[in-house]
């Protein structure tokens, strides 16, 4: 068995990112600790990846091909993600997201190590199908943040302090996160394209994407046209996140649902 | 800048259009689609082909810089380049692909639904004209900036113009897309292809496939309640993989597997390694019952189209079977003859297309109750004339990602 060395690798890298998240908490009374707390995540990572690629070579094929593999894959490029975010945007809890998410994909392996082995359908079998579910996760992390923000903007303006910073950050995150948005929409059209022969089928699960998709677009326009209307802004805001909330996870129980190729429920 | 406006009590139809007006005009061509679905019978769906939607678009934006270059003074213009006129267009698609979203897509039993084509909303006027006001807003835009050449403008033309020709190219593309079948079987050629219509058509060139292979993954154990049937609950873990020499542990049992045969006929009081069409994977397993220390073993196997399978009893309540194996890949090896004689070899595989001739070649699938023994293999065929604008669209969109996660809140101008 070539996971044989698994518990070993990642108890190595788990171990790492934990302390790592703990020096990350501290830095924000103590900005010097992080950069040992970004050396314990970079150290980390580069354990994770000298394991895939001892994988790689064993198997001799890219591993690919199933659950456990593709989740090792998440675990991989999460942390690169949250790198390059962090970089531009200095957003710790960003960071710390992307390790945990990563640091998570690693313990369910570890846990379930019969999903090693558990296949994935030949059509999953594609090099689109960690980035499309990779920027998805990233894209509803930053979009849920926004809400955060847009809740705390409601409680600011209802006790008469609103602070326009507060719309600002909003914009940032949702700019964000409408990026990874799109590129998950693509990256799945491409992939359905290379797959199946077509990129869009106004599959159930698509449809409500789309539908997310466009609800943040109200919002991007709204807000570049009225600056100063924060209310109705944020109510945009809101709205926009309960139709992601339905694509997420209220598809299945729409009358549509059984029209939908999108239920594998194995992520 | 519109703010100004918007505190100034204004009339409505005023100077300039806001949303009030925009929503009014954006219901009104709804309601002139619903009338439309219920009073014009379409009972075919309206689509323009080559050369028709090429005309189409080169007049569509013709016409959108006309409008824009001499005619931008006019109310009606104005309004469609600001951003009323486009929340009000976005919002109301979004309202029709909500639809889309709720009520199935399929034919229906109620009235209301039928007539007014709410299962049918890619094809619904109402979805349509509201669309034709979104891509001219869209449209208008794109002009408008590119227009201005101005570095600034970058990222805005990569996602509206970018938009604009994926949307565009994939409406009017579906008049030139061809989507076929063909069926084929092992030694011998094909070049009968079926369409969507279920009519044949004759193909420029045929398929001979050499060999279809299917690889599988191992069958699984599953631990079967008697009484029911049904897979007992395994801790919500799933089924393990039969591998030789593995030992497994479900409820209280120990399962040993000591022997694995990928391919398999039961002879006599045992099953032999045998490679012939329709013989299963079987396994030797033995299961010990942790509890009472008691050892059953025996045969099992998955069985196949032509075999039965043989599952074992373990206890009163519980056997063990092996499940069919899962497909891991399947593939097509082909042999691609055209009319000049030339021969083309190529292997196909699910998301491992192959072009040819302005085709596009897919693994479909293939006979699913012969399994791996099928000599059937189906292949599809798509013609997709409009892909390249498309995926021009699709890319600058992507970069258009990129830009706007890396500018951020910078592009919120004017604070
Ligand atoms: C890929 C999707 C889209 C993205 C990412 C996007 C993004 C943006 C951004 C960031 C702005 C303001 C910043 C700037 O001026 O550069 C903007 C302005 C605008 N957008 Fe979009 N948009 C998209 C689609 C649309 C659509 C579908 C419409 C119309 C139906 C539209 C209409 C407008 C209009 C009218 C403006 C204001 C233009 C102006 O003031 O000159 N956009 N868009």
């Amino acid at each position: 068995m070539t996971w044989i060395d698994f518990p070993l690798y990642s108890s190595i890298v788990v171990i790492l990112w934990i302390f790592g998240l703990v020096f990350l908490l501290i830095s924000y009374k103590k900005e010097a600790v992080l950069k040992i707390a970004n050396l314990l995540f970079v150290a980390g990572w580069a354990v994770l990846i000298l394991f895939v690629l001892k994988l790689w070579i064993e198997l001799d094929r890219p591993p690919m091909r199933t659950l456990g593999e593709t989740r090792l894959w998440y675990a991989a490029f999460l942390p690169l993600v949250g790198f390059v975010t962090y970089i531009r945007w200095k957003y710790k809890w960003f960071l710390a997201y992307s390790i945990i998410m990563a640091g998570m994909f690693l313990a369910i392996n570890y846990l379930h190590p019969e999903t090693y082995s558990k296949t994935l359908m030949p059509a999953l079998q594609s090099p689109w199908f960690i980035p499309h579910v990779l920027v998805y996760l990233f894209s509803y992390a930053v979009l849920a943040a926004s809400s955060i923000v847009a809740v705390k903007g409601w409680y600011d303006s209802y006790k008469g302090n609103f602070d326009l910073e507060t719309l600002k950050l909003a914009d940032n995150l949702v700019y964000i996160g409408f990026a990874f948005l799109t590129l998950g929409l693509l990256f799945g059209a491409l992939w359905a394209k290379e797959a199946w022969g077509h990129y869009w089928t106004w599959d159930p699960k698509e449809v409500w994407a789309f539908l997310t998709w466009m609800g943040y677009l109200i919002y991007i326009h709204y807000r570049h046209f009225h600056i100063h209307k924060s209310k109705q802004a944020l109510t945009i805001l809101a709205l926009a996140f309960v139709v992601l909330l339905v694509c997420w996870f209220g598809v299945n129980y729409l009358p549509v649902a059984n029209t939908s190729v999108h239920t594998y429920t194995q992520y | 800048m519109s703010e100004n406006h918007l505190n100034v009590q204004r009339k409505l139809w005023e100077n300039p259009w806001g949303y009030v007006e925009s929503f009014f005009i954006g219901f009104g061509l709804i309601v002139t689609g619903f009338f439309l679905e219920v009073f014009v019978s379409t009972s075919n769906t309206f689509t323009l082909s080559y050369p028709f939607n090429l005309y189409f678009l080169i007049g569509y934006v013709l016409t959108l810089f006309v409008l824009y270059k001499w005619f931008s003074t006019s109310q009606i213009i104005k309004w469609l380049t600001k951003v009323p006129a486009s929340i009000s267009s976005i919002t109301l698609v979004t309202f029709m692909v909500m639809i889309m979203g709720i009520i199935p897509q399929v034919s229906s039993e109620s009235n209301i639904i039928n007539n007014l084509g709410l299962n049918k909303i890619t094809s619904n006027w109402a979805f349509l004209l509201i669309l034709f006001q979104f891509l001219t807003c869209l449209g208008l835009i794109s002009i408008k900036r590119i227009l201005q050449f101005k570095w600034s403008n970058f990222g805005f033309i990569l996602n509206h113009l970018g938009l604009f020709l994926a949307l565009i190219a994939g409406i009017l593309g579906t008049g030139d897309l061809q989507r076929l079948s063909v069926n084929t079987y092992e030694g011998k050629p094909s070049w009968i292809a079926t369409n969507s219509q279920k009519q044949e058509i004759e193909l420029p060139f045929a398929f001979y496939l050499k060999d279809f292979v299917i690889d599988e993954y191992n069958p699984k154990l599953a631990l079967i309640d008697n009484k029911t049937g049904s897979i007992a609950e395994n801790d919500g873990k799933n089924l393990y993989l039969v591998e030789k020499d593995e030992t497994y542990y479900i409820k209280n049992f120990e399962i040993k597997v000591n022997e694995f045969l990928a391919t398999s006929a039961r002879l006599g009081d045992r099953y032999h390694p045998v490679n012939e069409l329709g013989s299963p994977p079987s396994a030797f397993i033995s299961v010990r019952n942790i509890e009472t220390d008691s050892i059953i073993n025996n045969w099992i196997s998955s069985g196949s189209f032509s075999q039965p399978y043989e599952s074992l009893k373990i206890s009163e309540d519980y056997s063990i079977v092996m499940t069919i194996p899962e497909v891991k890949k399947f593939s097509s090896d082909i042999d691609i003859l055209t009319q000049e004689g030339e021969r083309i070899s190529t292997v196909l595989e699910v998301n491992k297309p192959f072009k040819h001739k302005g085709w596009k070649i897919y693994q479909l699938s293939y006979d699913d109750k012969m399994g791996k023994w099928s000599n059937l293999s189906v292949l599809e065929l798509v013609r997709d004339p409009w892909l390249p604008v498309i995926y021009i669209g699709i890319f600058m969109m992507i970069a258009g990602a990129f830009y706007m996660f890396w500018m951020g809140n910078k592009i919120t101008k004017n604070q």
